[in-house]
């Protein structure tokens, strides 16, 4: 299962999915464009703890990570 | 009269209640995506630090929803502040994962739209006598 985590006002919202279902991947690539198009970023963590952006909707990572657009405080 | 002061003191607990979740949700999933040393850092200090993808600068990221990031010198003392967070109403735990995030991977981004704070100067490690 991989998981999408979207940083919001409760705190996260989880989304998981099986990579396997084409219906469940189709939908996370959907979210994924739909967040990153709204401003959000996404990165991904590997397996050993290291930490990249992802730029486009990546079927292989695990989880996935969406926070709001950054501004100065 | 009782009973309305019973049930405010009830609402209060209850919003109370929701914002603790949202506050213990954040910080599991900070915690989560901390390396072990980080993790560390922040159980022993309520702080972790990052290095800067693009600079190799340590930061040190303290607990808290703003004006918490602070550059550090290579003696790990505090040079300057930098602010900047995510847009919403995000809990501590949110803000300070998204700022990790960004000075890990995007360093010069993140600063690029930050606003500089000064930090005061840390006190003498021994007071001048009087």
């Amino acid at each position: 299962m991989a998981t999408h985590i979207i940083m919001d006002h409760s705190g996260d919202t989880r989304h998981h999915f099986d990579v396997r279902d084409e219906k469940a991947l189709a939908d996370a690539e959907r979210r994924f464009k739909a967040l990153t198009g709204a401003g959000f970023t996404a990165a991904t963590r590997q397996a050993n703890g290291e930490i990249s952006l992802a730029r486009s909707f990546d079927p292989n990572a695990e989880e996935t990570v969406f926070y709001p657009r950054l501004v100065g405080g | 009269m009782l009973h309305i002061a019973n049930m405010v003191r009830a609402a209060r607990a209850r919003r109370r209640a929701r914002f603790d979740d949202r506050e213990a949700r954040g910080m599991t999933l900070l915690r989560e995506w901390l390396s072990p040393q980080q993790l560390w850092q922040l159980e022993a200090y309520n702080y972790f630090e990052v290095t800067g993808c693009d600079s190799g600068t340590r930061y040190r990221i303290k607990h808290g929803v703003s004006t918490n990031v602070v550059e550090l010198d290579r003696h790990g003392r505090a040079l300057m502040g930098w602010c900047f967070i995510p847009q919403g109403n995000l809990v501590a735990g949110d803000v300070m994962l998204a700022q990790k995030i960004a000075l890990e991977t995007d360093e010069r981004g993140a600063l690029a739209i930050a606003k500089q704070f000064l930090v005061p100067p840390r006190p003498p490690t021994f007071p001048a006598p009087p």
